[in-house]
């Protein structure tokens, strides 16, 4: 029987480059686009399927199975700590983790921190990283805008995801260490490695190959 | 108001459902019992040191644990193997060897639940102790495989490995403990981007290198053991390649080869096991069916050295990929309608033929009618109307 590959995609600016990496390496990439409202595309040959999900939902899909690969940023990865299986590292969509404090605090060191607030959208990162170090940090988790925590004395730093640095400078935080860089990853399900090898292996070959010919840039 | 809950990742068993257990259940015995295993059965739960003496620390945070009145920590049981081996040291030592045994039972992990995830699950599996021999491992691996066919799995996966292969070569490298640490954990995870940064950074030769970054993603038959280029230099790492051979090979014989692969990623995270493993999939369900392997070890952690190889399957999760098999088979449902009675006959005839069930319109209703009724049959069955004029 001839199977099919269940790809789930992340929503959002990871796409375009995702659809021209999919273009490169020769999978279909007909009809799709950031504008399209389907979630589904499916595809005859090779018998591919791909699903729209938010960057969020991807490493479920993928852990539970309803999608074979997947993919998403490390940063959503790290994060979630779903079972899953990380094939390849895309080198796009890049971005760091940062612990981010006032500007006026500027100067300051990580042991200052020590039994300080935190307000994040990672809490998992954010206590990982500060255990590590070896420091107690109340993590406040937030939804979103999490800039604005620090000026309204919410907190005392930040942990956040960055990539040009501009939303910070605007609000006056300064970036105090960074965490960990992220980049794009081509995630799988445990079983489906297993039970759809003949189709994932030479497509994982097929993209870390093309990785390595270094054709897409870092950004 | 907790009068209607129960606690997170539990669950009733309705008639159905229950049936179905059972019905395993029996299966499996008469299959284990036809192979000379015999049943045991060990306590729900157990004193703490004993379940970590056997399956390592990093098991504690999945314990369900609580104090008994003399202040003694006892752990629910998380799986069967370490009490299994506690029970053989105490109990039948003295008995002549092999001893085969086999059990039915509820375990539980304080995991998160989720889909094929539960605190509370049953396993069924048998242990083979006292025999060394790659014979051993070979009938233990064909029970597993045969209790899935014998439960009515016919599209399976089982994916062998022997840990001293990844084992051999990572002693040879004489990297600390914990770099040795973190190669296992990326490799067992799969995380393939991690393994191959960390691998760059690390001092090593090459060829140990390659060897160790290429082992998660061999994966096919006994050509692939021929790819891994600093296995010949390796003693450890070659005898485990001969060992996995010849189970192969042993395999054939018992007949179950079909369903075997190759897999030097699987290295099963319990601390406990020391030559050939193995784990089984469905490509129905995203999590595995099973797992097992040799463990000459662990007997000895309780005062009888003895080798033992064994496996468990997860109840639950075979019944998940049994309950979507089934439906699957009932998902295409056919209406036949139209006028010419002749002509209806012999479409739905044919559609039954080819295993489909297929209803004949009785009441001879028009095409608009029948697409009207199946509006509500959907809720029943997936229903495709084929009308002939």
């Amino acid at each position: 029987m001839k199977e099919r590959l269940t790809i789930a995609l992340s929503k959002g600016t990871l796409l375009e480059p995702t659809i021209d990496l999919f273009r490169q390496i020769g999978l279909p990439t007909e009809g799709l686009s950031a504008d399209s409202r389907n979630m589904v595309f499916t595809y005859d040959n090779p018998e591919v399927t791909y699903i729209m999900c938010r960057p969020t939902d991807v490493p479920t899909y993928v852990e539970q199975g309803a999608a074979d690969l997947g993919l998403v940023g490390k940063d959503i990865i790290v994060e979630q700590g779903k079972d899953v299986f990380e094939l390849v590292d895309l080198k796009y969509g890049y971005c760091r983790f940062v612990v981010a404090v006032p500007g006026e605090r500027q100067g300051i060191t990580l042991k200052d921190l020590n039994y300080k607030r935190a307000a994040t959208k990672f809490p998992v990162v954010a206590e990982q990283f500060f255990r590590s170090q070896g420091l107690q940090v109340e993590i406040i988790k937030l939804h979103g805008n999490i800039e604005l925590a620090p000026i309204m004395g919410l907190c005392d730093m930040i942990v956040d995801i960055v990539s040009t640095g501009r939303t910070l400078r605007e609000n006056n935080l300064v970036e105090l260490v960074k965490i960990m860089g992220s980049t794009t990853r081509l995630i799988g399900n445990r079983v489906s490695y297993r039970t759809k090898h003949e189709l994932i292996q030479p497509l994982v070959e097929t993209i870390q190959d093309y990785m390595k010919g270094g054709m897409l840039s870092d950004n | 108001m907790k009068k209607r809950e129960i606690p997170k990742g539990l669950r009733d068993f309705l008639p159905e459902e229950v049936k179905a257990r059972r019905n395993m259940e029996k299966k499996a015995a008469g299959l284990f019992n036809s192979y000379g295993y015999r049943e045991v059965a060990t306590p729900t739960f157990e004193y703490l040191e004993v379940i970590e003496s056997g399956a390592g620390h990093h098991i504690r945070e999945d314990l369900f644990l609580f104090m008994d009145r003399d202040g003694g920590i006892v752990s629910l049981r998380p799986e069967m193997t370490v009490s299994l081996a506690r029970l053989a040291a105490t109990h039948l030592r003295d008995e002549r060897t092999p001893q085969r045994l086999y059990y039915m039972a509820n375990m539980f992990r304080q995991v998160q639940p989720q889909k094929a995830q539960y605190r509370e699950f049953w396993q069924l599996g048998v242990e083979l102790l006292g025999a060394s021999g790659v014979w051993s491992d070979a009938e233990v691996i064909t029970v597993a495989a045969k209790s899935l066919l014998e439960l009515g799995l016919k599209d399976f996966k089982i994916s062998l490995n022997q840990i001293d292969i990844f084992n051999g070569l990572l002693e040879q490298s004489n990297l600390a403990e914990d770099e040795q640490e973190q190669i296992r954990f990326f490799v067992e995870s799969k995380d393939l981007v991690d393994l191959s940064n960390l691998l760059e950074k690390l001092p090593m030769d090459d060829q140990l290198k390659e060897s160790i970054a290429l082992l998660p993603v061999l994966h096919g038959g006994l050509e692939v053991m021929k790819r891994i280029p600093a296995a010949e230099k390796n003693r450890k790492t070659a005898e485990a390649i001969d060992d996995l051979i010849k189970v192969y090979e042993a395999l054939q014989v018992f007949g179950i080869n079909e369903h075997i692969v190759v897999d030097m990623g699987v290295l099963r995270n319990l601390d406990y096991y020391t030559g050939i493993v193995f784990e089984g999939y469905s490509p129905d369900l995203g999590y595995g069916l099973l797992g097992g392997g040799r463990y000459d070890n662990l007997l000895g952690h309780f005062g009888y050295d003895c080798p033992a190889t064994g496996f468990a399957l997860g109840m639950d999760r075979l019944a998940l990929v049994l309950q979507k098999q089934q439906s699957k088979k009932e998902e295409l449902r056919y209406i036949v309608g139209g006028t010419d009675l002749s002509k209806m006959v012999k479409e739905a005839d044919r559609l039954r033929a080819q295993g489909f069930i297929t209803e004949l319109d009785v009441e001879g209703c028009s095409r608009e009618e029948l697409q009207q009724r199946l509006a509500h049959y959907h809720a029943e069955h997936e229903y495709s109307l084929i009308f002939i004029d």
